[in-house]
């Protein structure tokens, strides 16, 4: 087998690119996503305030606030809660950095760069050193062995700085331990445990305006 | 416990929690630990140290290689650094499973049914044979995408675009039929003390085309000797206490699904595949074959899954006990221990397949070069999430 063969081979599937983010998602995974409702429920994370309030960054979708919450399929769960710099709009560079997760955030940033979603298209690619990063994306708790990692993560990457904090462990900790990073130094939030590649992909757009 | 006794170990060891041996009925008290000691460097040789944060990893863990070019001599994977400290103990067991679920996020369905399997046995709690039979169709599915994504990352090493695109564009559909019938793509929530919120009728029926699309890439991919070439000879292992795909490969037919009565898999007529390479490739073709033999399973076990629709959680009768339970994931053996007091959780014991193929990993590795490395880490298919996880 060649690689010509391999390239005919690739052809032949034809293009299975969805046109997200131009268009609404083919496939949007009914959790996690926005949960509708307003009264209080039990909640193991406390993703549900004494006033009925559903905070995003805190919900692992667990299940147990349903019916009286229910999924909507919304994929919009990320938002900007620190300073956006100017000069994103063009080719964007993500380190991602595990601090201390199950895996599965792992998988899901991963998934963004699969034929279905193919990042590339819309100028988000990899990076493989914090030192060419236009963002660091942390996923996980704070752990003890790698807070140390995430912190010369942090100071070998070039200004401005913009952080992406991925999940409800990144976020609030979920429902094992704590932040490994401060609000402060957090430019968006993605909710979701895990948050869909979709999600992923609208805060990444969001974050550089488009 | 229904399946396990105490006592001397019988059969094959198959790895340790922090105080039993395990084997196949029996868990044996764990008398004394060994430890680890460092490898003293040879003449001309330097250390070279990889991760734990940097590309080409999928998780954090770093790599002190002892090599003096181009041979490696010595390895040592340091999989502490993303250690997270779980508090289980004290608390409820149906709490408790909302944390096993992410010990490994990615084998989430296997940690948390091994889990439940075992807090059932504690408590003895009857569970229905479709439950059981959607248990396996949950943990048949997600060996299918644990599968997978070690062809792709082989594949992605290898520089071998189409191929690896192929697969992760399978992934993604897998994925996305894991979402539809459990509602989430990677099962939490989905299992519960007594019961399951997943429907999976129709399942097999989806899974068809995207394995006929699978066979097609696994064919061309053994027709390449430039692929096959990188892990042919590649991370050769042997011995008795090997698990999963590791022990397959290697002659061996240690398989949870095969001996162990935790679920019944007996029903199905299921059969391990075993090969006799030992090396990467064998290790790449039990995945590839799995693939298929896990269809079989879910197409049988589906059949035997309808009826009890709206399974959901028992109360329990009993307050007290203990239980254990051994599942096949997709790494190998996985054992859970509990012991519950008044509902509560007062010892929870797991013995993940991480760490017997992590140390697999570091034999295979001692003769290879550092170009075989990535192909030989990759074939392991190893979690460094359920390795590095310390229970409370």
């Amino acid at each position: 087998m060649t690689s010509n063969l391999w390239f005919l081979k690739g052809i032949k599937k034809g293009v299975i690119t969805e046109k997200f983010p131009a268009e609404p998602p083919l496939e949007p995974p009914i959790r996690p996503s926005v949960m509708q409702g307003n009264e209080h429920v039990e909640c193991p994370v406390d993703a549900i305030t004494p006033e009925g309030k559903w905070e995003a960054g805190k919900c692992i979708f667990c299940r147990r606030c349903e019916p009286k919450f229910r999924p909507t399929g919304n994929q919009d769960l990320s938002h900007v809660i620190g300073e956006l710099p100017g000069a994103i709009r063009r080719s964007f560079y993500i380190y991602p950095l595990d601090s201390g997760s199950c895996g599965a955030c792992n998988m899901e940033f991963l998934s963004i760069f699969n034929p279905q979603y193919d990042a590339n298209r819309l100028k988000i690619f990899m990076t493989n050193s914090p030192r060419h990063a236009d963002a660091l994306l942390v996923m996980g708790v704070k752990t003890d062995g790698m807070e140390q990692v995430l912190r010369e993560a942090l100071e070998a990457m070039p200004g401005p700085k913009v952080v992406i904090a991925m999940g409800a462990c990144a976020i609030s900790g979920g429902i094992i331990g704590s932040a490994p990073i401060s609000k402060e130094n957090v430019t968006v939030e993605v909710a979701g445990c895990p948050p869909s590649p979709y999600s992923i992909i609208s805060a990444i757009m969001k974050m550089r305006g488009d | 416990m229904r399946w396990y006794r105490t006592g001397n170990g019988e059969g094959r060891l198959i790895g340790r929690t922090s105080s039993y041996r395990v084997y196949p009925s029996v868990i044996a008290p764990l008398s004394s630990e060994t430890s680890e000691t460092d490898r003293k460097l040879g003449p001309s040789e330097m250390r070279l140290n990889y991760g734990p944060s940097t590309g080409g990893l999928v998780e954090s863990v770093n790599f002190s290689i002892d090599s003096p070019g181009e041979l490696i001599t010595g390895i040592k994977v340091n999989y502490g650094f993303k250690s997270r400290k779980l508090k289980l103990t004290g608390k409820r067991s149906d709490d408790a499973l909302l944390i096993v679920e992410r010990i490994n996020g990615f084998h989430s369905a296997s940690n948390s049914i091994a889990y439940i399997l075992a807090v059932e046995d504690a408590l003895g709690i009857d569970v229905p044979e479709p439950v059981l039979m959607r248990r396996i169709i949950q943990i048949e599915i997600e060996r299918i995408r644990s599968n997978l994504t070690v062809m792709e990352r082989l594949c992605s090493a290898a520089g071998f675009g189409v191929p690896h695109n192929q697969l992760a564009a399978l992934r993604e559909k897998v994925s996305r039929i894991i979402g539809k019938t459990t509602g989430h793509r990677y099962m939490f929530g989905t299992g519960m003390i007594g019961g399951i919120e997943a429907q999976f009728s129709g399942v097999a029926e989806e899974l068809e085309p995207l394995i006929s699309e699978f066979r097609d890439i696994n064919e061309s991919l053994l027709q390449s000797k430039i692929f096959i070439n990188r892990l042919q000879g590649n991370g050769k292992v042997s011995g008795m206490n090997l698990v999963g795909p590791a022990a397959r490969a290697s002659g061996l037919m240690h398989d949870a699904r095969y001996d162990s009565k935790s679920l019944p898999y007996s029903r199905l007529n299921f059969q391990p595949i075993v090969r006799h390479e030992g090396d990467a490739f064998g290790r790449f073709m039990i995945r590839a074959e799995e693939i298929f033999s896990s269809v079989g399973l879910i197409e049988r076990a589906e059949e035997l899954s309808g009826g009890n629709d709206g399974i959901g959680p028992v109360s329990p009768e009993i307050r007290d006990g203990t239980g254990a339970a051994r599942v096949e994931s997709p790494q190998g053996d996985l054992f859970v221990f509990v012991e519950i007091e008044n509902y509560l959780l007062r010892r929870v014991e797991i013995m993940s397949p991480g760490e017997s193929n992590i140390e697999a990993f570091r034999r295979s590795s001692v003769g290879t070069i550092f170009t075989d490395f990535p192909f030989n880490w990759e074939s392991f298919g190893i979690w460094i999430s359920e390795v590095g996880v310390e229970l409370e």
